[in-house]
């Protein structure tokens, strides 16, 4: 597409991007690479007692085995970190998609329907931005795990934290994509459109959508960043993923005991590699966001 | 069937005006804005009417209101013989093309809509239509960002003819444009018109324009339609003071007589028109008649007039 | 040809950065503007008209940029002055009007403060002598009830009424010339005879010469003394506005009048496209910008950039120039 032609150009002038870019990458490819090699060590079989608290490589009693340490069940950092990670991307791009296609339609809905279904659809997002997301998110956790009850599979603990984290974004997506389809609407390839007789459901998914996708890009992926935070802020809680699908933030919570015993890597290295990660989706944001605003481009 | 005519019958369209739930409160109606007010003419099968008039006159809310965007909020559109196909072609070179199609996709969109040609045909027929409008079938690949502001505007004339359409409304085509690349998209919308004989109303507001594209010609004024006769006879004798006046107010490139004719005041606050004739406050011809009574229009042989008096055109100049 | 002139520019050349490289908007343009002329500018959008007028009062914003030219007003050079010595030329020595009148217009204050604001800054006047002058200028732009119009604020004002106060604001401080890019291109055909009807009577009273850039060549027909027309970045016909329209000599401007639809003598009206389009800064063709389009263009056309040269009464910039028509 001419977007990410013209996107890709705009990187060699922007080397923040085409470095947050890169790690995006790296980090990616570290979640879902390591996994297929690597038997799961929050499985019984993937512990071993005897290598608990070794330390990095470097420090004294470390062991080329485990080049970052191993945790308090003896775990390879460096492998459970990969799950954790995949962990966190799975829930964060997921329920970011949730809040897209959520807060995607009904936006269109509000924005091109206009009158009433408009009305109500903004007033119940503007009560829903009177309460913090992650508070938000805790009280949908708590609703949904006391509706399917304690003995839930991990798979659907999983969905349950998606979907409470993916409702708490839909209204900032339904927002400005309302506010772009009040722009587009009345462009004149619009009424053109009209006077050829196409359906107003065919305006909308083919004319005015592919035009208001730009800022939903920008947004999805500053809101990629702020959902693996949300995650991790619960799963460090407590609350949502189970122990044995731990998160980044689990990983935290997990290595956060034994801060104050001297063994720093079990929760530091995790900690490094969710700060790089949303670091990079927010240097990404933020270009992305620059790309598409036509009164910054040009500038240099 | 075949369309045999359209018959614009007493249309106006009020914007605003209607009382919301504050206004409701407080026993108010706002005042609308009276865009058209109470226009009726017909265009016949082949012919070209045009619309002429400054902005804030109407024409444009009227050309939307025919092209069935917006709801009229008084009388009706009526096509004779068959439910027509549309096409309309706008000023705006830029806001008229989906920046996110390609050309070939804009163009084939009302052919795909109608099903005007069977699928295979379809790629074929749009690079007849890119030729028919002075582009190259290879110019099909591209997005519309690729093309200037002329070559936008045959775009969008290629989309029109595309939909084969029974009646087809141009609204400003040329006035976003430079003069030359204004002469070709004319040449072209003419060259097109009498070989395909469209049915069309031309809306503009460049007198020269309308002369040279229309067969006949309604002049308007603060929504209302002040005079209505065939090309001729509006540019050589014109009835209505505006007309006489607006003729005589745009420049021509004459540098040996220089003398100017500008029109005196401005356009009224369309939601507030004045009492009995709406250009009773310019017009130097103004007699205590006009703002007690709102002139009806007049029949005159193939012409209308809204005016209470007979214009004598010859001695017609603007006091000093 | 003329003693003394007002303005004059020379060798004047613009250039656009884009990736390192001098694009060439406007390219060796010299004119002159004798006192108390109007000169008219035509030309095409991107032909160079407007840029040409904003490097004269030193307004061009980058990526634009002078990259040669002398501009000189009664001998001064304005090319070689600081920004402040600039600042106090503006609004003083020259005068600006341009298109939309809100750019030229605070729309936070009163008009009869920026009106004082901007007589107090280039004439030393007083207080109550401030007012009144105001409110002369005021009447003088044709505008009924000035006191209250001073009260006003611009969104008060009707299009009409604030292109007429922005023709006071350019002409209150008494300049010697004023430029003005476009005046009455967003105006309706009426409103815009009365305004140049109003900027002919106040020319006629202040003897201002003016710099007139529009595309409408009947607005020059009807205005202007002489008339430069502008392609592609360049002069290339520069001549009295009866000559030049009777008698054009390069073959675009003789294009630029047939485009415009006229009556053609037998009661029809015609309208003679010129092919093509004019060319974009970044692709300009080799020889002569406008050969492509050209008639009359020969092997030489495609080689040789042609100067401007006398020719009659007024110059041309081409090598196989139209024939003089003398005025049947």
């Amino acid at each position: 597409m001419i977007v990410a032609r013209s996107l890709f150009s705009t990187f060699r002038s922007a080397p923040g991007a085409t470095l947050a870019t890169l790690a995006i990458a790296a980090l990616f490819a570290y979640a879902f690479l390591v996994p297929l090699f690597t038997a799961d060590p929050f499985q019984l079989a993937g512990m071993s007692i005897m290598d608990s608290f070794t330390p990095p490589l470097w420090m004294d009693g470390g062991n080329p085995a485990f080049p970052l340490g191993a945790d308090d069940q003896g775990r390879n950092i460096i492998t459970a970190m990969a799950y954790g990670l995949r962990t966190s991307i799975v829930v964060g791009v997921s329920a970011v998609l949730i809040g897209l296609v959520l807060g995607g339609a009904l936006g269109l809905l509000a924005g091109f329907v206009g009158g009433r279904t408009d009305a109500v659809i903004m007033r119940i997002a503007d009560v829903q931005l009177a309460y913090p997301a992650l508070l938000l998110a805790m009280v949908i956790d708590g609703i949904a795990t006391a509706v399917v009850g304690r003995e839930r599979s991990a798979t659907l603990a999983i969905a349950i934290v998606i979907f409470a984290i993916g409702i708490a974004f839909w209204v900032q997506f339904a927002r400005t994509i309302r506010s772009s389809v009040l722009v587009e609407r009345d462009q004149d390839y619009v009424a053109a459109a009209q006077i050829t007789g196409r359906s107003k459901l065919a305006i909308v998914m083919w004319h005015i959508l592919p035009n208001v996708m730009a800022p939903v890009l920008v947004i999805a992926t500053i809101n990629l960043g702020i959902a693996i935070i949300t995650e991790a802020t619960l799963s460090f809680l407590g609350i949502g993923i189970p122990l044995t699908h731990p998160s980044l933030g689990a990983l935290i919570r997990n290595g956060n005991a034994f801060l104050q015993s001297g063994e720093w890597w079990i929760s530091a290295w995790p900690c490094l590699v969710l700060v790089v990660l949303v670091i990079a989706v927010n240097v990404l944001g933020d270009h992305l966001r620059d790309h598409f605003n036509p009164k910054l481009r040009g500038r240099s | 069937m075949k369309l045999e005519g359209v018959d614009v019958k007493a249309v106006s369209k009020t914007f605003g005006g209607k009382a919301g739930a504050f206004e409701r409160l407080l026993g108010r109606t706002p005042r609308g804005l009276r865009a058209v007010r109470d226009v009726s003419f017909s265009i016949s099968r082949g012919e070209v009417l045009g619309l002429v008039g400054e902005s804030g006159c109407g024409k444009s809310t009227l050309a939307r209101v025919i092209g069935g965007l917006l709801e009229p909020t008084g009388g009706d559109i009526a096509f004779r013989g068959v439910k027509p196909r549309l096409q309309m072609v706008f000023q705006d070179p830029f806001s008229s093309l989906n920046g996110r199609w390609r050309v070939d996709d804009i163009i084939a969109e009302p052919i795909r809509t109608h099903r005007l040609r069977p699928k295979g045909e379809v790629a074929g027929r749009v690079a007849e239509l890119l030729e028919q409008v002075g582009l190259s079938p290879a110019d099909g690949v591209k997005y519309p960002q690729a093309f200037s502001g002329g070559q936008r505007q045959r775009i969008s004339i290629a989309r029109a003819l595309a939909g084969e359409p029974d009646f087809l409304i141009l609204d400003e085509p040329t006035s976003a444009l430079d003069v030359s690349v204004q002469a070709q998209i004319l040449n072209l919308l003419r060259d097109l018109q009498s070989r395909l004989g469209l049915t069309s109303l031309f809306i503009t507001h460049n007198l020269s324009v309308v002369r040279l594209m229309a067969d006949r010609v309604g002049v308007m004024y603060l929504g209302e339609l002040v005079e209505l006769a065939s090309a001729d006879d509006i540019f050589t004798n014109p009835k209505h003071p505006y007309t006489r006046l607006l003729i005589d107010a745009a420049p021509d490139l004459d540098p040996i007589d220089r003398t100017l004719h500008p029109i005196p005041g401005e356009l009224p606050d369309p939601s507030r028109p004045p009492s009995g004739c709406s250009f009773r406050t310019r017009c130097p011809y103004a007699q205590p008649l006009c703002a007690e009574t709102p002139p009806p229009l007049r029949w005159e042989a193939a012409r209308e007039v809204r005016c209470h008096f007979d214009l004598t055109p010859k001695s017609l100049s603007v006091p000093a | 040809m003329m003693e003394q002139p007002l303005l004059s520019v020379r060798h004047l050349s613009i250039g656009l950065s884009r990736q390192g490289t001098q694009l060439p908007v406007l390219n060796d343009v010299s004119f002159d503007v004798a006192p108390g002329e109007v000169l008219g500018v035509v030309g095409e959008s991107g032909a160079g008209k407007s840029v040409a007028g904003a490097a004269i009062i030193d307004l061009l914003v980058p990526p634009l940029r002078r990259t040669a030219g002398e501009i000189a007003l009664r001998g001064d050079r304005l090319d070689l002055m600081s920004p402040r010595q600039m600042h106090r030329v503006r609004g003083k020595r020259v005068g600006f009007i341009f298109q939309d009148p809100m750019t030229s217009l605070n729309p936070v204050l009163s008009i009869g403060k920026q009106l004082k604001d901007t007589m107090r800054t280039h004439l030393r006047l007083g207080s109550s002598e401030l007012h009144g002058r105001a409110l002369d200028w005021v009447t003088r732009v044709g505008l009924p009830n000035p006191e209250r119009i001073l009260k006003a604020a611009p969104h008060e004002l009707s299009g009409g009424q604030r292109q007429r106060i922005v023709i006071a604001l350019a002409l209150c401080a008494e300049p010697e010339i004023v430029i003005a890019d476009e005046p009455t291109t967003a105006l309706d055909v009426s409103v815009q005879a009365q305004m140049l009807d109003l900027m002919r009577l106040l020319h006629k009273e202040t003897g201002t010469a003016m710099v007139l850039i529009t595309h409408d060549l009947g607005v020059v027909a009807k205005m202007a003394d002489r008339v430069a027309v502008f392609y592609a970045g360049r002069l290339i016909e520069i001549a009295s506005t009866r000559a030049l329209f009777q008698s054009p000599r390069h073959p675009y401007t003789a294009g630029l009048i047939g485009a415009t639809p006229a009556p053609d003598g037998q009661g029809g009206m015609q309208v003679v496209a010129i092919p093509g389009a004019m060319p974009g800064v970044d692709a300009l063709p080799p020889g002569c910008a406008f050969h492509p389009r050209c008639p009359r263009a020969q092997a030489d056309c495609r080689t040789v950039v042609p100067p401007l040269v006398v020719l009659g009464t007024g110059e041309a910039a081409c090598l196989h120039p139209l024939p003089e028509r003398t005025a049947a």
